[in-house]
């Protein structure tokens, strides 16, 4: 769903801080009903980029439109702009209600029309049944939720989600998934700041992978990954144990690197299922016995992987 | 082991210099202002502000008015208009903290001195007996002072019950003391605030800041007020303190120490970049102030210097509000500059607050 009208434009964006560009020259869209994912290691730029289309600090270089008007000159049109920070920016001894009526209040909502407001975003966030419970006493997934819901309380047209999966374990992360869904379908568009790829992955429309300041990759996660890497498929190897010295050789000498430290190592492959069977007989030959092996797409952590590996290179 | 663990806690508390300042310049400091402040207390330093207004005009009164005005454990003035009414006006402003009117000759017989004194400053009245009993004996010849004569006549200031004025001092002294300290509390939810991302919510909105740094400064001086009236309530009720005979200037006075408090308090918590850090900060600061400022031992029993001193803190402008509306029946002019300082050190703090929670930290 992206032929919305645009909700936010970012041109060529520079934010410098004493000797260090943060920013260096981003161009950014969003269209109604668009869920966009901003990717990028820790210190790409993603949080400056935020904090300039939150009016927080100054461009150094480009401009920033939303709604049509720059959030730092016209602090007016932030009331289109709902942001969820990182942490759980909530009031852990007051309850849902109390903190939807609080946030609602601060953004200017008052009377009949907040009541209204904090009714429908609380079945819209699914949080309705726990409406009078202590939000410190929920659990993280759930207060995950109630702070995109004091977000999205005054209705903007840019929601800003930082992190939102943070502490979320897989029901909840399910549960996350749903409410924001269900909140695009509402026209709005979303911006998630995310280092979780997977969530990317199955909500964004699109996709921007920042690095030093800059975007160097954008587009549809699928088209991304087609594009990156053609017919190629993931081969993974589950090892039971940590392998030795000589196994390493082994698993290097047949194209496989290890998975963030993990027991997992993968490779690209155009032949796929004829491929993994050949590295298995493979494995096993040189006295390296897999537990498991599986096939898969590459996803969004292959083309993070890909990207970094690019920048490094250049 | 215990060595692994000992240099652990040497290197926290040598690489924490917020630590290491608390641990071993703040205990000198308080102990040099506490030695200072009630070392005083104790006379040896004292040196009382005395009017003295000389009506019997002879040889031995004018030796005597010229020793006093030369005794350096004095700080004495002369009163030209030589009168009691003028004399006990100025001790009722608080200016001075006794009066001496001569009426007849030191050396004739009788009791020649009047001694005006406010009893808030109870100490005063022995301190100035002893100081003109030795000038007596030193500079008037002829004039046994140690031979058992009454030489003074008291005339306490107000026909106040005994008591009340000094009730009236530790009302308003104990009334900033536990403003900060509760606007203290209440600001910490600034760095909560920042550190949840409740700020950045709030300051990504249109309206900004403003209302929620405005509405925090709003409860705390709310806050305040009630605080010092449930105080007040208790003086009233148990020692029948005059608030409300004076509850407008009682008021205005409150809110203007509720609204200095809270503002303070918001100011030094947003500096502070943890809770822990506001609330060492503030406690050691504020317990300082009030030591200074004269909430836990009157002023004029402290040095000149310290006195002077005192005039920085908003313990002392609080104290002297509540003491000129409350006890001396000082005219609302004479307590405008007190209300204007107590609401300028606020809105100074309040301000503070504001630009300092909304820059961005890197």
């Amino acid at each position: 769903m992206t032929g919305g009208r645009p909700i936010l434009n970012v041109w060529g964006a520079e934010h410098a801080y004493r000797s260090r560009r943060y920013l260096r020259g981003v161009d950014l869209t969003l269209r109604a009903g668009e869920v966009y994912a901003l990717l990028g290691p820790p210190g790409a730029g993603k949080a400056t980029l935020v904090q300039a289309i939150c009016g927080r600090i100054p461009l150094t270089g480009g401009d920033i439109a939303l709604e049509g008007h720059n959030p730092r000159d016209t602090p007016i049109c932030r009331s289109a702009l709902g942001l969820a920070p990182h942490n759980l920016a909530l009031y852990g001894h007051l309850t849902v209600r109390e903190n939807l009526l609080t946030f609602g209040r601060m953004a200017g909502v008052h009377g009949a029309a907040l009541r209204d407001a904090v009714s429908q975003t609380m079945h819209l966030t699914r949080i309705a049944d726990r409406e009078h419970v202590p939000v410190g006493r929920l659990s993280t997934g759930f207060q995950r939720r109630v702070n995109i819901a004091c977000a999205f309380l005054h209705r903007p047209r840019l929601l800003i989600l930082d992190e939102p999966s943070v502490g979320a374990d897989p029901v909840a992360r399910e549960a996350l998934d749903g409410t924001v869904r269900d909140l695009r379908d509402t026209g709005v568009a979303i911006l998630i700041v995310t280092h979780d790829l997977e969530l990317a992955g199955d909500l964004a429309d699109r996709v921007g992978f920042m690095r030093e300041g800059r975007k160097v990759m954008e587009g549809a996660p699928r088209q991304l990954i087609t594009q990156a890497f053609g017919q190629e498929m993931e081969i993974l190897v589950q090892l039971d144990e940590d392998p030795d010295s000589g196994d390493e050789i082994v698993l290097a000498a047949a194209g496989l690197e290890r998975r963030d430290k993990t027991n997992v190592w993968t490779t690209l492959d155009a032949g796929g299922y004829v491929a993994a069977a050949r590295l298995d007989v493979a494995l096993r030959k040189a006295g390296v016995i897999p537990r498991e092996i599986r096939v898969r797409q590459p996803s969004l952590q292959n083309l993070f992987t890909l990207v970094a590996d690019w920048q490094q290179a250049a | 082991m215990i060595l692994a663990m000992f240099r652990v806690m040497l290197l926290a508390l040598l690489r924490d210099r917020g630590a290491l300042a608390v641990t071993f310049l703040l205990p000198p400091l308080i102990f040099v202002i506490f030695a200072t402040v009630f070392a005083g207390a104790s006379g040896e330093a004292v040196r009382l502000k005395l009017v003295v207004a000389d009506q019997a005009d002879s040889p031995a009164s004018r030796r005597l008015v010229a020793a006093l005005m030369a005794e350096p454990n004095l700080r004495a003035e002369r009163d030209l208009d030589a009168t009691v009414a003028a004399v006990r006006a100025k001790v009722r402003s608080g200016r001075v903290d006794a009066g001496l009117v001569m009426l007849t000759d030191p050396a004739g017989a009788g009791a020649p001195f009047l001694l005006i004194t406010d009893p808030t400053r109870a100490m005063a009245a022995p301190l100035i007996e002893s100081q003109v009993q030795n000038a007596l004996a030193e500079h008037v010849p002829g004039v046994d002072a140690g031979k058992p004569r009454a030489l003074f006549l008291h005339d306490p200031i107000s026909g106040a019950k005994k008591g009340r004025g000094m009730v009236l001092y530790y009302a308003g002294a104990v009334t900033i003391l536990f403003a900060l300290f509760s606007a203290l509390y209440g600001a910490l939810s600034l760095i909560e605030e920042r550190n949840a991302g409740i700020a950045d919510r709030i300051l990504a909105g249109p309206a900004g800041l403003a209302p929620a740094i405005g509405g925090k400064f709003l409860f705390l001086v709310l806050q305040g007020l009630f605080q010092a009236g449930a105080i007040f309530l208790v003086a009233k009720l148990l020692y029948g303190a005059p608030v409300r005979a004076q509850i407008a200037p009682w008021l205005v006075t409150s809110l203007a120490a509720s609204a200095c408090a809270a503002g303070l308090a918001m100011g030094l918590v947003a500096l502070c970049r943890t809770r822990d850090q506001a609330q060492l900060i503030g406690i050691s600061l504020f317990l300082i102030l009030a030591v200074v400022g004269g909430s836990m031992v009157p002023r004029f029993l402290m040095p000149p210097w310290l006195q002077g001193l005192g005039t920085l803190t908003p313990h002392a402008w609080v104290i002297d509000a509540y003491q000129a509306v409350l006890w001396r029946d000082a005219g609302w002019q004479d307590v405008y500059p007190a209300w204007g300082v107590l609401v300028g050190l606020g809105l100074a703090g309040l301000a503070l607050a504001y630009f300092t929670v909304r820059r961005v930290r890197r």
